[in-house]
């Protein structure tokens, strides 16, 4: 059983979910798991070498992990109330100029 | 064993976390992989690490329900149960990977501290500085709850 591997393979998952899904939440999912796989090999490490350094590691970690999760849950909450919509690829049309507009200006 | 077991219950509830259509089934799997890690953590041997994830996973999945279920709308098209074994026995798959392929490293050079130790002695300049951006953090609550309750002026 090896816990690097296993922390690799949470990476590949949350990176995966990163780069095809669109939805806001499941973006936020990701991100946890790819947090997870972090301190997985922290703790792992140090169960396995009975090193303290590790877990002392971790309280950082963790401590990163719940600020990141709070102002991704903000920044999605404001995005969800300001333009009604949990996708990304909708999001990224709002940002978009109209056509209409430039070709008025041009 | 039981770490084999706790290992692919992990990658299958990550897998699922992923792959799921609903918001709300997602962070269901999600509490999965969690509770899985948590477990994993306390059969290593590190139970004050796996308090820590509970505690923290359990934070972060209620905030997660309540958010979900504002955020996500129906699904029009049902997951189907194919597609759902699919995920499974690819999450099942992958898993098999920790279990069977090793990485050689190096061993261990540096000695042998404890958690207090690590925490205090090597790393006390992290936890003041925690505890300033905590204090930070407070202050300007309280800095937001006052001027709110004089009404902005």
């Amino acid at each position: 059983m090896d816990f690097v591997i296993l922390s690799l393979v949470m990476l590949a998952i949350g990176v995966y979910g990163l780069l095809t899904k669109r939805h806001l939440l499941k973006v936020f999912v990701s991100v946890e798991l790819i947090a997870t796989a972090a301190t997985l090999n922290f703790v792992m490490l140090a169960a396995s070498t009975g090193i303290g350094v590790g877990e002392a590691f971790l309280v950082l970690a963790f401590s990163t992990d719940t600020a990141v999760s709070a102002v991704i849950l903000a920044l999605l909450v404001v995005v969800h109330k300001k333009y009604g919509v949990s996708d990304i690829s909708e999001l990224v049309k709002i940002n978009e100029p109209k056509e209409e507009e430039g070709e008025v200006k041009a | 064993m039981i770490l084999e077991v706790l290992s692919a219950g992990l990658v299958i509830t990550a897998c699922l976390a992923i792959f799921l259509d609903e918001a709300i089934y997602s962070v269901v799997a999600l509490a999965g992989t969690f509770i899985f890690t948590a477990l994993l953590y306390w059969e290593s041997n590190a139970p004050l690490v796996a308090v820590f994830q509970f505690a923290v996973g359990a934070g972060t999945l209620a905030i997660l329900f309540l958010s979900g279920e504002m955020l996500s709308e129906k699904p029009l098209k049902k997951t189907r149960m194919q597609n759902l074994l699919i995920v499974v026995v690819a999450g099942a798959l992958l898993s098999l990977l920790p279990i069977f392929l090793s990485i050689s490293r190096p061993e261990a050079s540096v000695a042998s501290v404890s958690f207090g130790e690590a925490l205090w002695d090597l790393r006390a300049g992290d936890v003041v500085l925690q505890g300033l951006v905590i204090m930070t953090v407070a202050m300007g609550v309280a800095i937001v709850l006052y001027e709110k309750r004089n009404g902005g002026k």
